[in-house]
């Protein structure tokens, strides 16, 4: 329990970190800050709005500290701002709508990438040498070091627009009403499928090296010569001694590749046209919505946390001994 | 040292990885002579398919698709290897210090480190990026280098740890060699293959991320490489329009150093920890006891 409250503390800490980052950022640009950062919105707020915006900010007259906290308050009572470029809506809006999508597209895509990536390492590191063991390896190594954006773009091009077996946009068909039919959720089934087989493909072969790396090493362990030693079936040695303690760091480096699944997602939802936090980030870049590009770094740092979290939480189950600690 | 550069030679994943890596290079050194059209001009009509006058077809506003790959090498070369070397200088200093020193420094540091490592970093990249403006290849590779050491700083610590264990560290403590001496002449050769792997890792990492930033529209529109020939593909609908070539190219060029680079990687990992090679472990375990690698 100890550990999760430590846990807990640096998360805040981690938290607090991002909004500094937010706040300083354009207070360090060459120039006026409040101009760097409304200068998009042109002459179409009005004056009232343009307090309030300044205000969430921490644009107040008072020293630096005061304007900080200023800041602190907005972001923990969660006023992230308006967004410039869908005014008059609130950032937390705009970004809490396509945050579905994103956790949808990403969480599906994890699960099924990292219990399929974990099989393959588990499998592979146990036949090592084999032919098996070096196809997940070559494909490992090709699927992880071509980028996000290269692998969707491929991909659409070949089943999108060439073969034309799928939609090349939009999270559903876009005449149909949302709703919990057959016919909807079908639809939206169909539009994710392909953003999802490429987050896929990018992340299976991380997860499968790591496991298998981590499974060789495990493998020369005395525990495991003794399990054999014993005449305990192949599978048991191979499940219950060697991929549960082998998992142990491979959960560990999940928690990393969170980071790395967040930034595939949002390339991967540019490139499809889906309608997740990548895709209105990419219009605010264009339009320099500065609100709404900060809210995202805190909406993400927080789905960051949220996740680790979810790690140690598991990490405690898969280690008994932290639960003493 | 030694071991590491003939171990690199004799494996078959780092050979193909070196070879790519070697024409992309040259490739990009030679590009002058390759092209005679200058990457940044309109040199022919809009959107012209391959063909015997420009190789690679043309892009929208009629901009030589082969010249803009080979010239655009350059600057995947350059921010990668540049944000490479400083993400992996600053990983390892701060790496070896944390380990070896211990005590308040190891806290601070390693506070910094995981703090870093939950922060996502694409949305941080997005932030900075942003604010800057239109960021050239090298501001890309100064804020990369900056923000991306920490990975690196957390796997050095842990062997950092490990090596300061060793009898020969001990002993050069007890003839009383100052600290940075034993930080830098006796730990960190014994590092070496970590900071190889952080830094092709990082080279990689600086490469996607680079394109990555400039297809989401925050790079300089002047400059020449694949990360804006991705985004001003994108911006031209070039695969809804038919325009393949215009897309498709420097995709396979990113992929293609991509994956060379990363054969180099796996390569220095299978040396550096002789468990995870495969193949005739025998003669491989004989030709190690040759070498003096290994023991018998």
């Amino acid at each position: 329990m100890a550990f999760l409250l430590r846990r807990l503390g640096f998360y805040l800490a981690a938290f607090i970190a991002a909004a500094t980052i937010n706040f300083f950022l354009p207070r360090l640009m060459p120039g006026d800050p409040i101009q760097i950062m409304f200068s998009s919105t042109g002459t179409e707020l009005s004056a009232e709005n343009l307090e309030s915006l300044k205000l969430t900010f921490g644009f107040v007259d008072g020293p630096l500290w005061q304007q900080y906290f200023t800041y602190l308050k907005s972001i923990f009572t969660g006023d992230l701002g308006r967004s410039i470029k869908y005014f008059p809506l609130p950032v937390t809006e705009v970004l809490g709508h396509a945050l579905i999508w994103t956790v949808g597209l990403m969480g599906t895509a994890t699960l099924i990438s990292f219990t399929l990536g974990t099989f393959l390492g588990i499998l592979a590191a146990w036949r090592r040498g084999s032919v098996f063991d070096v196809v997940v390896s070559v494909g490992a190594i090709f699927a992880t070091s071509v980028p996000a954006v290269v692998t969707s773009l491929i991909v659409l091009f070949f089943f999108g627009f060439t073969l034309n077996w799928f939609p090349t946009g939009y999270s559903a068909d876009p005449a149909l009403d949302p709703s919990f039919s057959l016919t909807y959720i079908g639809s939206v089934l169909y539009h994710g499928l392909l953003p999802m087989l490429t987050l896929c493909t990018v992340l299976t072969g991380g997860f499968a090296v790591t496991m298998r790396n981590n499974m060789i090493n495990l493998l020369g362990e005395d525990y495991i010569v003794m399990a054999r030693a014993k005449g305990l079936s192949d599978s048991r040695v191979m499940i219950w001694y060697a991929a549960r303690n082998a998992l142990l760091p491979t959960v560990s480096s999940l928690a990393i590749a969170i980071g790395t699944v967040l930034g595939g997602s949002l390339v991967t939802e540019v490139v499809f046209n889906y309608p997740g936090l990548g895709n209105i980030l990419y219009q605010a870049i264009l339009a320099r919505d500065y609100p709404v590009i900060q809210g995202q770094l805190l909406i993400m740092t927080v789905a960051m946390l949220v996740a680790n979290f979810i790690v140690d939480i598991s990490y405690v189950l898969l280690d008994p001994r932290l639960r003493r600690m | 040292m030694k071991p590491l550069i003939a171990g690199l030679v004799r494996n078959r994943k780092a050979l193909v990885g070196m070879i790519i890596l070697l024409i992309i290079v040259l490739i990009a050194v030679a590009a002058p002579l390759l092209t005679g059209y200058n990457p940044a001009a309109r040199v022919g009509r809009p959107h012209q398919p391959p063909s015997a006058e420009h190789w690679l077809g043309t892009t929208r506003i009629g901009q030589d698709v082969f010249a803009r790959l080979i010239y655009g090498a350059r600057t995947s070369l350059a921010v990668g290897f540049g944000a490479g070397l400083l993400i992996t200088v600053l990983g390892t200093a701060l790496g070896i210090i944390a380990g070896y020193r211990g005590g308040k420094t190891d806290e601070i540091i390693s506070f910094f480190t995981n703090m870093v490592l939950v922060v996502p970093n694409l949305p941080l990249l997005l932030v900075l990026a942003s604010f800057i403006g239109q960021a050239s290849p090298m501001v890309i590779a100064i804020i990369l280098g900056l923000t991306s050491w920490a990975w690196g700083a957390r796997v050095t610590r842990a062997e950092t740890l490990s090596v300061k264990q060793k009898d020969f560290v001990k002993s050069a403590e007890m003839m009383g060699e100052p600290r940075w001496r034993i930080m830098t002449f006796e730990i960190f050769p014994n590092l070496i293959s970590i900071v190889g792997i952080n830094f092709i890792g990082s080279v990689i990492f600086a490469i996607i991320t680079e394109a990555t930033l400039e297809f989401l529209g925050l790079g300089d529109p002047k400059t020449v490489s694949w990360g804006m020939m991705l985004y001003n593909a994108q911006k031209a609908s070039a695969l809804s329009v038919g325009a393949w070539w215009d897309i498709l190219t420097p995709c396979f060029a990113l992929a293609l150093l991509g994956v060379g680079l990363s054969l180099l990687n796996f390569a220095v990992d299978e040396i550096a920890n002789p468990r995870l090679r495969t193949g005739n472990s025998m003669k491989r375990w004989s030709s190690l006891i040759r070498s003096g690698e290994g023991r018998l």
